[in-house]
């Protein structure tokens, strides 16, 4: 079993503190890419419709690349350390943000754009002020899939010499320590419920706030 | 970028030669018409007839095929669409209040685009909100979900002024309440209609609302105009079967003198009964959730009086009750001519009363200025 001591002393050895900031670090980093990216995929191929269907099967043969299989391909393009991590989730992550970015501004009722353009916004400011709020809750949605994603592709990053939780789960296996394996899993998952439950508050909030179906 | 006013008031606006078409049908059909500065010109018509569409052209929502519309001379086709939208309010029936943005925000929403100082934007958004008789305190940080539909209405109104526009484009902005509730904010309407003074298109379905408000009527049918005149003259000089139909669809004139309440009456609901030892605070909530702007007091049986909202409002935190707060209230019997009920409503200056058959509430009368006018 594992005693407090075992976790204290695993934790210790481990550097877990420092791999849990590097873990995290590398996690944000990725999911504001993908955010901005994500979104900004969304709202061209929602301004440009003709584009939304081949961007749309592209990412998703994008996303059938088993994970590992990515970062590998990366590799000889960004070098080892955090990049073909970063750059692997983000691949993963445009998909969900940009189709839900995508659905959510195609389903705002056109009645309210119509309001929109009439009472004098160009359509600039109809899709900052109106489509892009009135869209937020999918989009939420959409982040909240990434950062699922990107949690799983961050822990396997530790393969390929970028540091994080991985890192320590990757020791654990070559030195057959169970205890850093199990102290380092538990860990990386509990990380990865606890941000997913308070993206699920925020996503919910914007529900409330902004859904209007 | 703060827009420069395309026009300070309204001269005139022209429509010349007027066509629009989809696929081979017309919906507006070689139009020609003037809206005269400082009136209020009612578009009316059957559905189809192509009201909206011609109401559409002025802010270049829709786009003619022929013709010209021209504001105070400039042809709009020369001005900027975003410009010329900013310099004119717009009303529709579905409201369109924008559903994450509280109502001081939905209001604001152009001045702070026009980057206005923020000062100036909250004390426009209370002015306004007064004017439409919504207590800024207790409405300016709600969403429109919570709000009633007249709430709601009167928030679009406000919206639309915002500008302070020199000309308002209405489509059917009460068609969409129940006949009473309508009936108040046409009242209220008239109202602000005068203080404004404003150049108004509005287009409508109801001939009663279209002869209460308007200046000039428009009749349109198939996309083209038939005949455009104050209210008496269409009622005294109809130009064909049409007109003739419209303006006095129940024949409501020609019986005047045998039209009886009961002719005239809307059917009593039981969502208008409110208890005696109500709260005013829990009424308001009470009317706003039931879309009442007027509810009738009861004490059992007996009717004591009415209350409206907007009184209600204002003594809000004093914990009165209802039955403090009535006011007196005509009542009829059905078989009361119209005539005399009409004028008995109009000496002590009350728009409604309530119609009773010997001890129950059957109906509810609201005036009607329009056989006022004849009686
Ligand atoms: N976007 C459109 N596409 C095709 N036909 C339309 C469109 N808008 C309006 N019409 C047609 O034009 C005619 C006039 O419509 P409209 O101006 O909306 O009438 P109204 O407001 O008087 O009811 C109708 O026959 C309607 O079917
Ligand atoms: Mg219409």
């Amino acid at each position: 079993m594992l005693s407090i001591q075992v976790i204290a002393d695993v934790w210790d050895r481990h550097l877990i503190t420092m791999r849990t900031i590097e873990h995290l670090h590398m996690f944000s980093i990725a999911l504001i890419l993908s955010i901005i990216i994500g979104v900004s995929v969304g709202v061209f191929i929602y301004m440009k419709p003709k584009t939304a269907n081949p961007v749309l099967n592209f990412l998703n043969i994008v996303e059938t690349i088993p994970d590992l299989a990515l970062i590998v391909l990366l590799l000889p393009i960004l070098k080892l350390g955090a990049g073909p991590t970063i750059a692997a989730c983000v691949l993963y992550s445009i998909l969900p943000i940009a189709r839900n970015t995508y659905t959510g501004l195609k389903s705002v009722d056109e009645q309210y754009t119509y309001v929109a353009q009439a009472i004098g916004l160009s359509p600039r400011e109809a899709l900052m002020k109106v489509r892009i709020p009135m869209s937020l809750p999918l989009i939420a949605g959409g982040i909240r899939i990434a950062l699922v994603f990107c949690m799983g592709v961050v822990t396997l990053g530790g393969l390929v010499a970028a540091g994080g939780l991985g890192t320590v789960l990757q020791n654990g296996i070559q030195l057959y320590q169970k205890d850093a394996i199990l102290v380092a899993g538990l860990w990386t998952g509990l990380l990865a419920v606890l941000l997913d439950g308070f993206a699920g508050m925020i996503e919910k909030k914007l529900h409330e706030r902004y859904g209007t179906w | 970028m703060q827009t420069e006013r395309l026009f300070d008031r309204i001269e005139s606006i022209q429509f010349k030669g007027i066509t629009k078409k989809y696929g081979e049908g017309f919906a507006v059909k070689e139009l020609d018409l003037e809206i005269i500065g400082g009136e209020l010109l009612i578009l009316i018509g059957p559905s189809g007839s192509g009201k909206t569409t011609t109401l559409r052209m002025i802010n270049r929502m829709i786009e003619q095929d022929e013709g010209s519309v021209t504001i105070n001379g400039i042809d709009t086709k020369d001005a900027d669409p975003v410009r010329l939208r900013r310099n004119i309010g717009y009303v529709i029936q579905n409201i369109g209040l924008f559903p994450h943005m509280t109502i001081r925000e939905n209001i604001g929403l152009v001045p702070k685009i026009e980057k206005q100082n923020k000062k100036d934007i909250e004390e426009r958004v209370k002015t306004l909100l007064d004017f439409v008789s919504l207590p800024p305190e207790m409405f300016m940080n709600r969403y429109p979900k919570q709000l009633s539909g007249g709430q709601q209405q009167r928030v679009g109104l406000a919206r639309a002024m915002a500008m302070d526009p020199p000309l308002f484009l209405m489509d059917e902005p009460f068609g969409a309440l129940d006949p009473i509730l309508r009936k108040q904010l046409q009242k209220e309407f008239l109202k602000i209609k005068n203080e404004i003074n404003r150049t108004i298109v509005f287009v409508t379905h109801d001939i009663e609302e279209a002869l209460v408000l308007g200046d000039r009527i428009a009749i349109m049918d198939q996309g083209e105009l038939v005949q455009v005149g104050p209210p008496e003259e269409l009622i005294f000089n109809p130009a064909n079967e049409l007109v003739a139909d419209i303006v006095d669809n129940q024949r409501k004139f020609k019986h005047m003198d045998t039209l009886k309440v009961k002719d005239l009456m809307s059917p009593f609901e039981d969502k208008y009964v409110l208890e005696a030892k109500m709260e005013a605070c829990d009424a308001v909530d009470e009317m706003t959730d039931r879309d009442l702007e007027t509810a009738f007091v009861f004490e059992g049986d007996e009717l004591l009086g009415q209350v409206e909202i907007v009184d209600l409002m204002k003594c809000r935190d004093r914990g009165e009750k209802l039955s403090e707060l009535a006011k007196p209230i005509k009542t009829f019997q059905p078989m009361d001519s119209v005539a005399f009920a009409l004028s008995e409503m109009k000496n002590s200056g009350e728009y409604l009363a309530i119609v009773m058959n010997s001890k129950h509430p059957v109906g509810i009368l609201v005036s009607d200025e329009v056989l006022l006018k004849l009686i």
